[in-house]
C-alpha cells in the first residue's frame, strides 16, 4: 500500500512513498499527528499537493494535541501569570486606537509625541522675599528665570504656576511628562512599539535559527563547523555593545533594530540549541528510512527536522522577545534609537531632565515606564518557562 | 581562539569603516573638535584616501602594533592611552561583580533547595525572574535614588569625589592601580592558600592552613593600608574610590544574582534526587557534608556552564551601569564615543570589550573543565 | 591488616544459639502523600543472624525496598513508622538519635544499591569516595598509607585492579562499578550488607560472576547479607533463608531449600513456576494475571485474593496470619495445607546447600 504523495514543488528522486513515511515520521511532539495522517491516508488517501497543504493537515491534527497541552500548561502558575500580563499589555496597546476613534481622546492633547496639554493643573504660589517653602513660595530669581511668570509680579502677589509635568489628575490618569504629553498615552503606544519589535525580532530569530540548526544538523561537516563557529562568536560577543556600535553608523529605526536583533540571535545561541534538537531527531530510524526511500536532504530537513524542532523554536521565541524588549529599551534610553514613542525614551526624558532623582515626587514619570519594560520582559520569560514544561516533559512536576 | 579574534576584528572594522552610510571620512570632516589644519593630515594618516583593502591591512597591522589611532573627542590623545587607563577599571568592576553574584547566588540557591525543596517555587521563580529581567538603567537609577538621594548612604555617581581630591598628591589612576595590584596580590595568595589546604594530606592541617592563611592575608591587606608608608598616604583616596564602587557593583550583582540563584536551586533539586546522595547519606556522612561536598559540588556543573554565557551578559550590564553612574570605564567610553561620533575611540573600545569577552569566555570554559572530570581528556582510558 | 574473625568461625556456636543480629518486628511503614496515606509495609517480621544470607523477594512495589531503606533509616522524609521495631543487636534503630544512626551506618550495616551507575558521585574518584566512608568511621583515622593498603585489599577482594581507586566512575564499566560499590560497602567491616538488586543492571554473565564472588566474600568474612530482589533464580543460589513479600505483607518465609521445594503460598508457587526452566521437559510458563494492588486502597482480607487461583470467600474477608507449617517455615494463607499437596515446584535451579 504505497501512499502516493505528489509533491509538485519538490524534485524528489525515486518512488513517491517518501511523503507517506514523512507522514508517519515527524517530530516527537507531533508524532501522533503524523501517525494520524498515515492511518487516515491508508483509508481515503488525501493527496497533498504542496508543502503548504501538508502543513495544514498537520496543523489541524495539532489542534487536538494543543488542547491536551493546554491542560498541562494551565497547571503552571508562572506561565499563566506571564500570559495574563501579556494580555494586559496587549489590551493597553489596542486601547489608544479605540480612544482616538471614539473621540474620547483628542489627538491634539493626547498624542504621545505631539500632544500638548494646554490647560494644565496649577498650583498657587506666593511671591516672597526669601523662600522657606519652595512648594508654595517663589522669589524674585524664580520670577526672572521662569518665563511663564509675569516679570512684574510683586511681593505678596500670588500666581497660578502651571504644573508641568503634572501629577495624575482626572484628565490625565497618569499625569503628563515635562513636555506636556499624556503619560498614559505614551505608555500605551510604547506597548505597541515593544510588541511590534519583540514579535518581529523573535520571528526572524526563529526562522533563521530553525533553518540554521536543521541544516547544520543534517549536513554536518564543514557547513556545520562554519555555522557553529559563527554561533560561538555571536554568543561570546556582548550583544548590547555590538548594537551600540552598530547604532553609531546606522540610525536605527524600530524595524531595523528588530531585524538586526533577529539576525544576531538567529545565528547565535538559539541556533545551537535547535541544532542539538534537530540532531536528536536526525538519528532516529525514520529519518534513515526516509533517506533510503530516496528523500533528498532538503526534503528531510523540511519535512522531518524542522517540524520536530518547531516546538522548541516557539519556546525560544519567548526568550528572544524578552531580550529584544530589553535591548530596545536600553538603546532608546541611550538615545540611539530613532523611534517615536518607547518606554526607554520616557525614562530617558525623565533622566535628562533630572526627574529620576526626584522619584518620590515625580513618581508617575519614573515608575510606570520602568515597570512596564520590566513587566513585559518578565511576562514573556515566564511564559517561556511555562511552555518549557509543556515541551520538555522531563521538567514536569513528578 | 586567535582565529575568532581575527574574525571579530574584521567584523568590527567592516562595521565601522566599510559600511555604506555615514562613513568615517564624512564624520571626520564634520567633527568640530578637530582643528581644520589637522584634518587633512589626519585624513592621510587615517589612510582614508587609500583603497579599502589597504585600509584594512593597515588597520590590522596598526592594531597589533598598539596603534589604534587618535581620538576625535579627546584630540590629540591616542586611543590606546585612553583604553589603557580604563580597561583595568572595567576589569575590576566586572570581576568583582561576577565573583560576588555567583558566590551569593550559588549559596542562596543551595540553601533554598536544601531547606525548602519545592515549596514556594512559583514565588521564588517569579521574583527571581523579575529581578533578572528588570530594566537595568531604570533599576540602577532607582538604586541611586534610594541609596543616594533618599538615604544619603552612598555617592551619587562617578569614580570619585572631585572635592575630596582637590589637594591630592596622587593621580586617580595611580591610586586605582595601586589598589588593583594590592588586591590582586592578596587574592592570588588567598587562592594559593586555598589550593594548598585542599591538597593537604591530613584534613586537620588543611583546615589550619586555610583559616590561618586567610587570617594572615586579611591582616596583610589591612596592614598595608594602615602600616606601610605608601599605603597610609593613599588610604583616604583609595577609600573614596572604593566607596564609589559600591553602588555600581551592587547594581550589577543584584540583577544577575537572581539568575544564578534560580539555576542553582533547580540544579540542586535535580541533584538531590540522585542515587549518589542516598549513598553518601548511607555512608553515615553528616548532612552538611552530603549537602556541600556531594549535592552542591555536583549541582555546580550546570551553574559553571552558565558562567561562559554570563560573561557577555555581565559586560553588557557593565556598559549600562557605567553609563548610568558616569563611572569612567570601558563601557562608559564606548557609549560616549558612539554618541560623540568618535569612531577610532569607539572601534578601540569595542575591540577591547570584545577581547575581554573572549578571554572571559575561555577562562570560564577552562574553569568548567577543572570542575567536571568527565570532559577532561585523560591519559588513561 | 587486621580482619575481624568471622563469628561463625570463632567458637563453635550452634545455629540455634546464635544471637540474632537484626530483628524486624511487626514493622509498619507508611508514606504520607498528596493522594493520601500509603501503607508500604504492613506488619513484616523476620530476623537475621550473623553469617546468614537471607533473601527478600517480591514484585516491584511490594515494599521490599522500603524495608531495606528503613533498616538504615534512609527512607524519604514522608515516611513514618506507626508501629513495629527494627532491632539491631537489641537496640531499636527507629528510636535512635540521628547521631547514633550515623554511627551505625556503614560501620555496622551497609548497603549496595540498585543501579550502580548512579550510586557514584561523578566528580570524585572512586578511591576518594571509599576513603570518605572510612574516614568517617575509623577511630582513630587511618593514615594515608593504611588507607591505601586497605583499598588495595578491598579491591582484590572484589576482583578489581587497585588502580581503580584513581579512576572516576565514568571511566569504569557497569560491572566494575558494581564491584567497586561492593568494595565500598565492605570498607568499614560491617556485620550486615543489604544488597538491593545488586545485579539487575548487569548482563547475565557478569551477574553470575558477581553473585559467586559475593557468596565467597560472605563466607570468608562471616558477613550477614540481606538480598533484595524480584529475581527468584538469583536469590536461590546465594541465600540460606528466603522471605516472600506481597503488597507490603510477608506471605511466606523459611529456609530457601524448603521454600523452593515446597512452596506453601500460592503466590510463591506461581512466582517459582513462572520462571522457565532450561532443563527438563518443555512446559508452558505459568503467568500471574493482574497487577499488584493499589497501595492506597489495598484489597480486603488476604491481599492476594484478587489474583489467587485458590481464593475463597474466607480469603476475601479475613487476613490469614503467618503460621508455621514446617521447621522455621512460615506461611500466611488459608490454603497452605492444600499447597503441600502440590508436590515439588517446577523450578530446576540449583539451590544453595547452605
Amino acid at each position: 500500500m504505497a501512499e502516493k504523495l505528489e509533491t509538485a514543488s519538490e524534485v524528489d528522486q525515486g518512488p513517491q512513498t517518501v511523503g507517506g513515511i514523512g507522514g508517519i515520521g515527524g517530530g516527537d511532539g507531533v508524532a501522533g499527528v503524523g501517525g494520524g495522517t498515515a492511518a487516515g491516508g491508508g483509508a481515503a488517501g488525501p493527496v497533498v499537493t504542496s508543502y503548504g497543504s501538508w502543513w495544514r493537515i498537520r496543523l489541524s491534527l495539532l489542534r487536538r494535541s494543543v488542547h491536551d497541552n493546554w491542560v498541562i500548561f494551565r497547571r503552571n502558575r508562572m506561565g499563566i501569570a506571564g500570559l495574563v500580563i501579556i494580555g494586559f499589555w496587549m489590551l493597553m496597546a489596542v486601547m489608544p486606537s479605540l480612544f482616538f476613534a471614539t473621540g474620547f481622546w483628542n489627538r491634539a492633547v493626547y498624542d504621545p509625541v505631539t500632544g500638548l496639554e494646554t490647560d494644565p493643573p496649577t498650583r498657587t504660589v506666593i511671591m516672597v522675599e526669601r523662600v522657606t517653602d519652595p512648594r508654595t513660595e517663589i522669589d524674585r530669581r524664580a520670577v526672572l528665570m521662569d518665563g511663564r511668570i509675569p516679570s512684574d509680579l510683586g511681593l505678596g502677589d500670588t500666581f497660578e504656576l502651571p504644573l508641568q509635568p503634572a501629577p495624575p489628575n482626572s484628565r490625565h490618569w497618569l499625569g503628563t511628562d515635562p513636555l506636556g504629553r499624556d503619560v498614559l498615552s505614551q505608555l500605551m503606544h510604547g506597548a505597541r512599539s515593544s510588541f511590534f519589535l519583540g514579535i518581529l525580532a523573535a520571528t526572524v530569530t526563529v526562522v533563521i535559527a530553525t533553518l540554521v540548526g536543521s541544516v547544520a544538523a543534517y549536513y554536518g561537516g564543514v557547513i556545520d563547523s562554519l555555522l557553529m563557529r559563527l554561533a560561538d562568536l555571536l554568543i561570546m560577543i556582548p550583544g548590547l555593545a555590538l548594537l551600540i556600535v552598530i547604532g553609531s553608523v546606522v540610525t536605527f529605526q524600530l524595524w531595523h533594530l528588530a531585524m538586526v536583533i533577529g539576525i544576531l540571535s538567529g545565528f547565535g545561541g538559539t541556533a545551537v540549541v535547535l541544532k542539538s534538537q534537530a540532531l536528536a531527531v536526525k538519528v532516529k530510524p525514520f529519518v534513515d528510512a526516509a533517506r533510503v526511500a530516496g528523500g533528498t536532504g532538503r526534503h528531510i530537513v523540511l519535512y522531518h527536522l524542522i517540524p520536530s524542532v518547531m516546538p522548541l523554536s516557539v519556546l525560544y521565541m519567548m526568550f528572544t522577545v524578552t531580550a529584544a524588549i530589553q535591548s530596545e529599551a536600553v538603546l532608546s534610553f541611550l538615545g540611539l534609537l530613532n523611534v517615536d514613542t518607547s518606554w526607554g525614551l520616557m525614562i530617558q526624558l525623565a533622566h535628562t531632565q533630572g526627574y529620576l532623582l526626584q522619584a518620590g515626587e515625580f513618581w508617575w514619570l519614573v515608575f510606570p515606564a520602568g515597570l512596564a519594560v520590566t513587566l513585559l520582559a518578565m511576562a514573556f520569560f515566564l511564559l517561556g518557562r511555562g511552555l518549557d514544561e509543556v515541551i520538555n516533559p522531563r521538567l514536569r512536576r513528578r | 581562539m586567535v582565529v575568532l579574534f581575527f574574525v571579530f576584528l574584521t567584523v568590527t572594522w567592516f562595521l565601522l569603516y566599510a559600511l555604506p552610510g555615514d562613513s568615517v571620512a564624512q564624520q571626520f570632516a564634520g567633527n568640530p573638535n578637530i582643528p581644520p589644519e589637522a584634518r587633512q593630515v589626519a585624513l592621510e594618516r587615517l589612510g582614508l584616501d587609500k583603497s579599502p583593502l589597504i585600509q584594512f591591512r593597515d588597520y590590522m597591522t596598526d592594531f597589533f602594533r598598539g596603534d589604534l589611532g587618535v581620538s576625535f573627542s579627546q584630540y590629540p590623545r591616542p586611543v590606546i592611552d585612553i583604553i589603557a587607563e580604563r580597561l583595568p577599571r572595567t576589569v575590576v568592576l566586572f570581576l568583582t561583580a561576577m565573583v560576588t553574584y555567583y558566590w551569593a547566588g550559588f549559596l542562596a540557591g543551595k540553601y533554598l533547595a536544601w531547606k525548602r525543596g519545592r515549596r514556594g517555587e512559583t514565588l521564588i521563580t517569579v521574583s527571581g525572574v523579575g529581578l533578572y529581567t528588570v530594566f537595568m538603567p531604570w533599576f540602577a537609577l532607582m538604586l541611586i535614588w534610594l541609596f543616594s538621594v533618599q538615604l544619603d548612604l552612598l555617592p551619587l555617581s562617578k569614580f570619585l569625589d572631585p572635592v575630596e581630591w582637590r589637594e591630592a598628591p596622587f593621580a586617580a589612576n595611580q591610586v586605582f592601580m595601586r589598589m588593583f595590584w594590592v588586591t590582586v596580590t592578596a587574592s592570588v595568595v588567598l587562592c594559593a592558600v586555598g589550593w594548598a589546604s585542599a591538597r593537604a594530606v591530613d584534613r586537620r592541617w588543611g583546615r589550619l592552613l586555610r583559616w590561618g592563611g586567610g587570617v594572615l592575608v586579611i591582616a596583610g591587606f589591612v596592614g598595608y593600608w594602615y602600616g606601610t608608608q605608601p599605603g597610609q598616604a593613599m588610604r583616604v583616596y583609595a577609600g573614596d574610590i572604593a566607596y564609589h564602587l559600591i553602588l555600581p557593583v551592587m547594581t550589577l550583582t543584584l540583577v544577575n544574582f537572581a539568575g544564578v540563584m534560580l539555576l542553582t536551586r533547580s540544579s540542586m533539586l535535580d541533584t538531590m534526587r540522585e542515587d549518589f546522595i542516598l549513598t553518601a547519606r548511607a555512608k553515615g556522612l553528616p548532612e552538611r557534608v552530603v549537602r556541600d561536598r556531594h549535592a552542591a559540588r555536583t549541582a555546580l556543573l550546570p551553574v559553571a556552564t552558565s558562567l561562559t554565557l554570563a560573561v557577555a551578559t555581565v559586560i553588557d550590564g557593565g556598559v549600562i551601569t557605567e553609563t548610568v553612574f558616569s563611572w569612567p570605564g570601558m563601557g562608559q567610553i564606548l557609549v560616549s564615543s558612539v554618541q560623540l561620533e568618535d569612531i577610532p575611540l569607539a572601534v578601540g573600545a569595542f575591540s577591547f570589550i570584545g577581547v575581554l569577552a573572549l578571554i572571559g569566555h575561555f577562562v570560564a570554559d577552562m574553569l568548567y573543565g577543572l570542575l567536571d572530570p568527565r570532559i577532561r581528556v585523560t591519559e588513561h582510558g | 591488616m587486621e580482619l575481624r574473625t568471622p563469628p561463625h568461625l570463632e567458637a563453635e556456636v550452634p545455629a540455634e544459639q546464635r544471637l540474632p543480629l537484626l530483628e524486624v518486628d511487626g514493622l509498619v511503614v507508611r508514606y504520607t502523600t498528596d493522594a493520601g496515606d500509603v501503607s508500604a509495609v504492613e506488619d513484616v517480621s523476620f530476623s537475621l543472624s550473623g553469617g546468614e544470607a537471607m533473601g527478600l523477594v517480591g514484585e516491584s512495589g511490594c515494599g521490599k525496598t522500603s524495608v531495606a531503606l528503613s533498616l538504615l533509616r534512609l527512607a524519604p522524609e514522608n515516611a513514618s513508622y506507626p508501629s513495629g521495631s527494627i532491632r539491631w543487636e537489641g537496640v531499636d534503630i527507629l528510636g535512635m538519635s540521628s547521631e547514633e544512626v550515623r554511627r551505625l551506618r556503614w560501620s555496622e550495616m551497609s548497603m549496595v544499591f540498585q543501579g550502580a551507575m548512579n550510586a557514584w558521585n561523578p566528580v570524585y574518584r572512586v578511591g576518594h569516595q571509599i576513603r570518605e566512608a572510612m574516614d568517617q568511621h575509623f577511630e582513630p583515622r587511618l593514615t594515608a598509607v593504611e588507607a591505601d593498603r586497605r583499598l588495595a585489599w578491598l579491591f582484590e577482594l572484589v576482583g578489581l585492579d587497585k588502580v581503580t581507586a584513581d579512576r572516576y566512575p565514568h571511566e569504569l564499566s557497569g560491572g566494575m562499578r558494581q564491584r567497586a560499590l561492593i568494595a565500598m560497602a565492605l570498607s568499614c567491616e560491617p556485620k550486615l550488607v543489604v544488597a538491593d538488586e545488586p545485579t539487575t543492571a548487569l548482563d547475565v554473565i557478569v551477574q553470575a560472576q558477581i553473585l559467586r564472588e559475593l557468596k565467597d566474600i560472605q563466607t570468608d568474612l562471616g558477613l550477614a547479607i540481606l538480598y533484595i530482589s524480584h529475581d527468584m533464580a538469583v536469590i536461590a543460589q546465594v541465600t540460606d533463608i528466603l522471605a516472600v513479600m506481597y503488597a507490603g505483607k510477608l506471605v511466606e518465609s523459611g529456609p530457601t531449600r524448603e521454600v523452593f521445594r515446597h512452596p506453601r503460598h500460592p503466590y510463591t508457587h506461581l512466582l517459582l513456576s513462572s520462571v522457565p526452566s532450561v532443563v527438563g521437559p518443555r512446559r508452558p510458563p505459568v503467568c500471574l494475571d493482574g497487577v499488584p494492588p493499589d497501595p492506597l486502597d489495598p484489597p480486603s482480607g488476604c491481599r492476594f485474593h484478587p489474583r489467587c487461583p485458590l481464593a475463597t470467600r474466607r480469603c476475601r474477608q479475613e487476613e490469614p496470619p503467618l503460621e508455621p507449617v514446617g521447621p522455621e517455615h512460615l506461611v500466611a494463607c488459608w490454603h497452605s495445607a492444600e499447597m503441600s499437596g502440590m508436590g515439588e515446584s517446577r523450578l530446576d535451579v540449583k539451590v544453595s546447600g547452605g
